[in-house]
């Protein structure tokens, strides 16, 4: 009876002490495991008394707080619970319902919301004159919040008159009732309660929330009642409950039990423990890791031993990893080259400074962008056979390329597109633009040269990439591309936008400075990119070429200024010795059209021209006949 | 006085858990028969996802590690064999000194059995065969078994701390009135047993066991 102060009362004031007496109790050895805000893990042994509880209805008093000589247990501070506690001690019949509340945010989360950091909803107290308990704030307030009740700790002193229907056996020993054995089943009951406290899968949430530095996107928080507000079947169904052995007094009987979830893992979004070691088998047996399994089996000839593979994303470039070698016969390096770029920049998902600086207002939607862009993609887990690429990506391609063409931005990218700065031109919706018409060109016969644009500008920005993975779309139906890049034709070059055969002749007309630097972009990779055109499209590409070069003579600048196209400067140029070939009239109106835009030249830079062009004749001629 | 006895499940560990599974086990007991003040320590096991509760008693940790230490040993000499550990409280009772003796009695008051069954786990390069897919991927088979061999003594080990509680909590009548003050309020001792050559015994508790029922002897 040493450990039993008060000792001097008569028994039933000692009985009393004892009961009101654990409802603080327990409510501190609950509290201090459930509520976040007073870590009890990090115990030091030495406890301050910076709290100390000046109503503590203990009479004695020595070294040890009194606080802690109630049922021999010594706790750490927890205000949560010292707020409380003065109140159960003035009524003790009232149960003490302590709900523990799992507060999920959803997805718009402000870090500065969750915090792990005491949370304690306001709650009138019905029959209590409405005693306001702990109406601290609700930090939740703003955000979606999802609720659950994954604990309800009951604690109850039934009076001998309520317990009728109990059908204890009250009382029957004496001796089993007296203050001090009465003492000692509490300080039992309570050493169970801790034990229970920190077994019950809850506690992994506590301390997930204490001991992480990270942000969780869930909180624990309390809600303290005198009443129990029930639950509803489902919710009951879903609970196990536990009831500790009541504690049998003279005239009553202490009652502690708890309900609970037995599984919280599915009420919070995130494993509750990190990861250990065990589970990571199951993680690369995981439809993601069977993927990249499985990778090496599709035939692709780029695939390097040191090829780059962002894992979270990985699945997005798989889409096009059969297509560049089905879709284009080499193994291009170009290809594997900017996949690396690509699985790094968006792996990174930084944006180069260059963009920022042009897309000033468009960044802050790039991860979103880039998100969007990859939940289009059908993923090719879904599509088992390896079929040909055409079809996978061609219709949610288009609707990507549709949506990226509302962007507001695109008008401003176009316009740059003359501006032979390659960051420029492959900003996002310029990249599109540009696949447009690689797509376009790709169809003629001459100017399947579409890579050397990734090749010298890809992976210089996230959108290149975009760029440069959706050049396989070569394959994709031409239809759907010609029409999202409609638009795009009109802003910048609408007369060529007609047919086909202009799109050729935008291509390759020598004339202006934007076409002409088009024209060595495409030119020059000829030799570097292995793509092998038949010889006799390449004479007709070049033939085609000479004969819708500028006019020559004395008179071209008459010819730029005064070619209303008219019929007879048409027929004018048909003097020029060097036009063999026979030209419709079309043709001609064409070419003055596309004249107009030059600059006036010099004669002896078109004499220049005219020798390059004969030069090259006769090579192609040379060629067609080893052909033949 | 009555002697309540708690035979807890038979845990099959391998060499590596025993350390942190008696601990548990030993400590959760102990912190339960602290009656005087203690201050307690929560103490995250390593292996498991199991928090478990000491009284914070250095000399008791001592002496449980030791105890550990000792079983381990044994285990080591005597592999293949189902070893008891058992927790025992008393109180002490000098009994009149007649003749020859002046001895303290113990009056034991409460035992507890803890049974474990150490297993020798292949190493995966030397799989059991009786997988036909171990042939074809030992290591991951292997650690699949691992993991889930994991997963289930962990269970068990949260079933027996559950069982521990729903004891203590049932059986409060026995225990003695508080003596004094100190945390570790009663004696206690720790006893290693190898019930190998008893099989007749382990067979009988087993039985006890599955029907469910707390034994108990008096």
């Amino acid at each position: 009876m040493a450990s039993y102060h008060g000792s001097s009362h008569p028994e039933p004031a000692k009985m009393e002490q004892i009961i009101t007496e654990i409802f603080p109790k327990s409510l501190h050895i609950i509290l201090e495991s459930r509520c976040p805000y007073v870590s009890s893990r990090n115990y030091s042994g030495e406890q301050g008394f910076s709290s100390p509880s000046p109503s503590s209805s203990s009479s004695s008093s020595s070294s040890v707080r009194p606080r802690d000589k109630w049922f021999n247990l010594a706790l750490k501070d927890c205000p949560a619970a010292l707020e409380n506690i003065d109140f159960w001690r003035q009524s003790n019949y009232d149960p003490m319902v302590v709900d523990v509340v799992l507060v999920k945010r959803s997805s718009d989360w402000d870090p500065s919301i969750c915090s792990p950091r005491k949370v304690e909803l306001g709650k009138n107290f019905p029959g209590k004159d409405n005693f306001l308990w702990n109406s601290e704030h609700d930090e939740f307030e703003g955000g979606v919040k999802k609720e659950k009740i994954i604990e309800r700790w009951i604690v109850q002193y039934e009076g001998r008159k309520t317990n009728s229907n109990a059908g204890s056996p009250v009382g029957k020993k004496s001796s089993s009732t007296s203050s001090s054995t009465v003492y000692k089943k509490s300080i039992l009951l309570l050493r169970s309660l801790y034990v229970m406290v920190k077994l019950l899968p809850a506690y992994r949430l506590f301390r997930d929330l204490m001991s992480s530095a990270q942000i969780r996107m869930y909180n624990l928080c309390h809600r303290i009642h005198s009443f129990v507000e029930p639950f509803t079947r489902r919710e009951e169904a879903e609970m196990q409950k536990f009831v500790f052995t009541p504690v049998d007094t003279s005239c009553g009987r202490l009652c502690l039990s708890v309900m609970y979830r037995p599984s919280v893992s599915d009420v919070s979004s995130e494993p509750s423990t990190p990861l250990s070691p065990q589970f990571i088998p199951d993680y690369v047996g995981s439809p993601l890791a069977d993927r990249l399994k499985r990778f090496p089996s599709v035939p692709v000839p780029q695939s390097s031993p040191s090829y780059p593979y962002g894992r979270r994303h990985s699945w997005s470039y798989d889409v096009y990893q059969p297509s560049p070698s089905s879709g284009i016969p080499s193994p291009s390096p170009t290809y594997s080259e900017s996949c690396a770029t690509i699985s790094q920049s968006r792996t990174k998902c930084l944006p180069p400074p260059y963009v920022v600086q042009q897309a000033a207002d468009e960044t802050p939607q790039l991860y979103e962008k880039n998100t969007g862009f990859h939940e289009y993609w059908p993923s090719p887990t879904f599509s088992p056979s390896p079929s040909p690429p055409t079809h996978i990506p061609s219709s949610p391609l288009s609707k990507v390329l549709l949506r990226s063409e509302s962007a507001p931005h695109s008008q401003l990218v176009c316009k740059l597109s003359g501006i032979p700065s390659p960051p420029l031109r492959f900003v996002r919706p310029n990249s599109y633009k540009l696949d447009g018409r690689s797509g376009l060109l790709q169809t003629s016969s001459a100017a399947a040269k579409l890579s050397p644009y990734e090749k010298d500008e890809g992976g210089k920005s996230p959108r290149a990439k975009i760029s440069s993975t959706s050049s396989p779309q070569r394959s994709f139906s031409r239809s759907p591309g010609r029409l999202s890049f409609h638009d795009d034709y009109d802003e910048f070059s609408g007369p060529f936008v007609v047919d086909d055969d202009e799109v050729t002749d935008l291509g390759s007309r020598p004339g202006s400075s934007d076409l002409q630097e088009r024209h060595s972009c495409m030119e020059e990779p000829g030799g570097v990119f292995p793509h092998k055109k038949s010889q006799d499209a390449a004479v007709g590409a070049l033939i085609c070429m000479l004969k819708k070069a500028p006019p020559l003579g004395v008179d071209i600048a008459d010819s730029v200024h005064t070619s209303q196209t008219s019929k007879s400067e048409a027929s004018r140029n048909f003097k020029d010795p060097n036009q063999t070939a026979a030209m419709s009239g079309k043709q001609s109106a064409r070419s003055l059209t596309s004249s107009r835009l030059l600059p006036s030249k010099t004669t002896a830079a078109a004499l220049e021209e005219l020798r390059e062009f004969s030069k090259m004749k006769s090579e192609i001629m040379k060629q067609g006949k080893r052909g033949m | 006085m009555n002697c309540e006895v708690c035979q807890l499940k038979e845990l099959e560990v391998e060499h590596f858990q025993i350390r942190e599974v008696l601990r548990c086990i030993l400590h959760t007991i102990l912190f339960h028969r602290a009656l005087g003040l203690v201050k307690p320590k929560d103490i995250d096991l390593e292996l498991f996802d199991i928090t478990y509760v000491q009284c914070g008693d250095v000399e008791l940790e001592r002496k449980i590690e030791e105890k550990i230490d000792l079983f381990i040993d044994r285990v080591e000499k005597h592999p293949n064999k189902k070893n008891q550990i058992c927790l025992s409280f008393y109180e002490v009772k000098n009994r009149q000194a007649t003749w020859f003796t002046n001895k303290v009695e113990r009056l034991y008051w409460e035992q507890w059995y803890i049974n474990l069954y150490v297993v020798q786990h292949p190493k995966p390069q030397h799989g059991k065969s009786h997988h036909s897919k171990i042939l074809v991927d030992p290591g991951e088979s292997m650690s699949e078994e691992r993991t889930a061999r994991r997963a289930a003594l962990e269970s068990s080990l949260r079933e027996i701390l559950f069982h521990i509680i729903k004891f203590v909590n049932e059986k409060k009548d026995h225990v003695p009135p508080i003596p004094n003050l100190d945390g570790i309020s009663f004696p206690y001792e720790i006893t290693i047993s190898s019930s190998s050559d008893s099989a007749f015994g382990m067979d009988m508790l087993k039985r006890m066991l599955q029907t469910g029922h707390p034994t108990m002897l008096s």
